[in-house]
C-alpha cells in the first residue's frame, strides 16, 4: 500500500516554508516529505549505493520538483525517475520560478506530467498548490507502481 | 597573312605569336613586343627559342611547340619562368592553323598572368582574414548571447524567489497576526505587498523584452482585424464597467510573427484603453492609412494624449510620460512594441497632443506572396 505522500524537492527554505503554509492553508492532509537537493531526492526514491539501495523509501504519490537544485538538477532527477521501472509512471509536477521556454520544453520532453510556475502572490501560490493536490491526489488515477 | 587577318592580329590586346614548322617566328603582334619589351626586329624571322636572350628556350616550352606542330591543342598551358624580369607566370593557349599558302603554322596566344595570380592570392588572404574575423566576432556574439541568457535565467528564477518570500510572509502576517498590528502597521504591510506585485510585473516585462528580442521570427500573413477585435473583447471583458466604443477596420492583414504582432496590438490597444480611462465617451480606432513611409496601421484614442516635445522618450524602456497615480505602468510596453516592429523591419511613431488623444502608427514589411 502506497502512502499518500507528496515528495517536495525544494532547496529554497523560504519557498519550502511557503509551500508547507500553502498546503496547510488548502487543508491538504497528505504527508509532505521535503528533500533539499537533487541527490537527496534520488536517495529517497532509489536508496543509496552504500546500503545497496535497500534504504529506498515507499514511493510518494506525487513529486513536486523544482528545477534549479544543488548537486543534481531537477531535470536530471526527472530523467532518472523516468528511466527506473519502479518510478517511470510516477506523476512528476515541475514547480519552478523559471519562465524560460527552454525549461518548459525540456521538462515535457523528459516526461514531466505538468509544469507550474510559482506565482509571486501568495494567494495564487496557495491556490495552485490546492489545485495540484486536488487533481493529482484526488481526481487523477495513477497506475500502480511496478515493484 | 591577309591584310584583314593581319590587322586583327595587330590590334588585339593579347600577345600573339605565329610560328612556322621550323619554330621560326612568322608574326609577333605589337601586344607581344610590348608585353615582353622586345623590338619586333629581334623577334620576327628568328627561331623562337633564340629570342629574348633565350628566355623561351626552356624544355617545357620546347615540348609545347613540338606538340602543337604535331597537331596538339593547348588550353591554358602554364609556363613558370624565372627570367630577367623576375618570377613570371605565363599562360599559353596554342593550336595549329593552316596559313594562306596551305602551310601549317602554330598560333600561340600568350598571357602574363603573374599579376592576376598575385591579386588572386591577395584576395584569398583577405578572405581568410575576413573569415577569421567573422568567426571571432561570431564567438564574441555567442558569448554575449549566452551571458544574456544566463542573466535572464537568473532574473527569472533568482529574483522572483525572494519576492515570493516577501509577499508570502507579509500575507501571513496580515492574515494571522493582524490583531497585533494597528491600522498603520497593516497599511505598511499592504504597501509592501503592492510593491512586491509591481516588482514581479517589472521582472516579467523585462524578461519578455529580452526574450522577444532573441526569439526567431516566424512570419506569416496575420489577420490584424481579428487579432485587434479579440484583444478589444478581452479588455471589455476584464473591465465590463467601462464604456468604450472600439472600431476596427475590416480586412486588415499584415506580414509578421503572429505571437509578436499580438504583443504589439495588446500593448497599443491596451494603452489606448488605459489612457481613455478618465474619458466619458472613450473611442478607440484601429485602422490603416497611407503615409510617406508606406501603408501604416494605427491605433487611435481620444484619451489623455501627451506633449509631442517628449515624444522621443516614448519608445525607450522605463520612460513614462504620466504619473504613476494617474496611469500605472512601468514604461516597458512601448519599448517592446518598438523592438518588435524594428525586428520586423518596420517603423513605429506617434502623434498626440495633451488631452486630445494619441495615435500610434506602425508599418510592416510588404511581402510578395510566393
Amino acid at each position: 500500500m502506497t502512502a499518500k505522500t507528496i515528495l517536495l524537492v525544494e532547496d529554497n527554505q523560504d519557498d519550502e516554508e511557503l509551500a508547507l503554509l500553502a498546503f496547510e492553508e488548502s487543508r491538504v492532509s497528505n504527508e509532505i516529505v521535503v528533500v533539499r537537493d537533487g541527490q537527496e531526492a534520488i536517495d529517497y526514491l532509489f536508496g543509496t549505493p552504500a546500503n545497496n539501495e535497500r534504504d529506498a523509501r515507499p514511493l510518494p504519490q506525487l513529486i513536486l520538483l523544482d528545477l534549479k537544485l544543488p548537486k543534481v538538477s531537477g531535470l536530471d532527477v526527472l530523467k532518472r525517475v523516468r528511466v527506473e521501472p519502479r518510478t517511470r509512471r510516477l506523476p512528476v509536477v515541475i514547480l519552478t520560478s523559471s519562465r524560460e521556454d527552454e525549461d518548459l520544453i525540456r521538462s515535457y520532453d523528459l516526461g514531466a506530467n505538468s509544469y507550474v510556475r510559482k506565482p509571486i502572490e501568495f494567494a495564487q501560490f496557495a491556490e495552485a498548490i490546492k489545485q495540484l493536490q486536488m487533481y493529482w491526489l484526488v481526481l487523477n488515477e495513477s497506475p500502480r507502481p511496478e515493484i | 597573312m591577309g591584310a584583314f587577318a593581319q590587322s586583327i592580329v595587330a590590334t588585339i590586346r593579347q600577345p600573339l605569336l605565329i610560328l612556322d614548322d621550323h619554330s621560326v617566328v612568322r608574326t609577333a603582334n605589337p601586344a607581344f613586343c610590348r608585353e615582353f619589351g622586345l623590338d619586333p626586329l629581334d623577334v620576327v624571322d628568328h627561331v623562337v627559342f633564340e629570342i629574348d636572350d633565350g628566355r623561351w628556350n626552356v624544355p617545357e616550352f620546347q615540348r609545347l611547340v613540338a606538340d602543337v606542330q604535331a597537331g596538339g591543342t593547348f588550353d591554358r598551358f602554364e609556363l613558370r619562368d624565372n627570367g630577367p624580369v623576375g618570377k613570371r607566370v605565363i599562360m599559353i593557349d596554342a593550336w595549329q592553323v593552316r596559313d594562306e599558302h596551305d602551310a601549317m603554322v602554330a598560333l600561340l596566344a600568350i598571357d602574363d598572368v603573374t599579376e592576376d595570380l598575385v591579386a588572386q592570392s591577395e584576395r584569398q588572404r583577405l578572405r581568410r582574414e575576413l573569415e577569421v574575423r567573422v568567426s571571432e566576432r561570431t564567438a564574441a556574439l555567442e558569448t554575449a548571447n549566452n551571458e544574456l541568457e544566463a542573466f535572464s535565467y537568473s532574473v527569472s528564477h533568482d529574483l522572483r524567489a525572494p519576492l515570493r518570500a516577501i509577499d508570502g510572509f507579509s500575507a501571513q502576517l496580515l492574515r494571522v497576526y493582524s490583531s497585533c498590528l494597528d491600522e498603520r502597521g497593516q497599511h505598511y504591510l499592504r504597501r509592501v505587498r503592492a510593491a512586491t506585485q509591481q516588482m514581479g510585473q517589472l521582472i516579467d516585462d523585462l524578461l519578455q523584452l529580452s526574450q522577444r528580442s532573441r526569439e526567431t521570427l516566424l512570419c506569416e500573413s496575420v489577420d490584424l482585424t481579428a487579432l485587434s477585435t479579440s484583444i478589444a473583447d478581452e479588455l471589455a471583458l476584464q473591465e465590463p464597467n467601462r464604456r468604450v466604443s472600439i472600431s476596427v477596420r475590416p480586412g486588415m492583414t499584415g506580414w509578421g510573427d503572429p505571437n509578436l504582432l499580438k504583443v504589439v496590438l495588446q500593448n497599443l490597444i491596451g494603452n489606448a484603453w488605459k489612457f481613455t480611462g478618465a474619458i466619458d465617451a472613450a473611442t478607440i480606432e484601429v485602422g490603416q492609412s497611407e503615409h510617406a513611409l508606406g501603408d501604416a496601421y494605427f491605433v487611435r484614442d481620444n484619451g489623455a494624449g501627451f506633449d509631442m516635445n517628449h515624444a522621443e522618450k516614448l519608445f525607450s524602456p522605463f520612460q513614462r510620460l504620466h504619473q504613476q497615480q494617474q496611469f500605472p505602468g512601468n514604461g516597458i510596453g512601448l519599448a517592446l512594441v518598438a523592438r518588435i516592429i524594428n525586428r520586423h523591419g518596420g517603423r513605429v511613431w506617434a502623434e498626440a497632443s495633451p488631452g486630445r488623444g494619441a495615435t500610434f502608427y506602425f508599418t510592416l514589411p510588404t511581402v510578395e506572396t510566393p
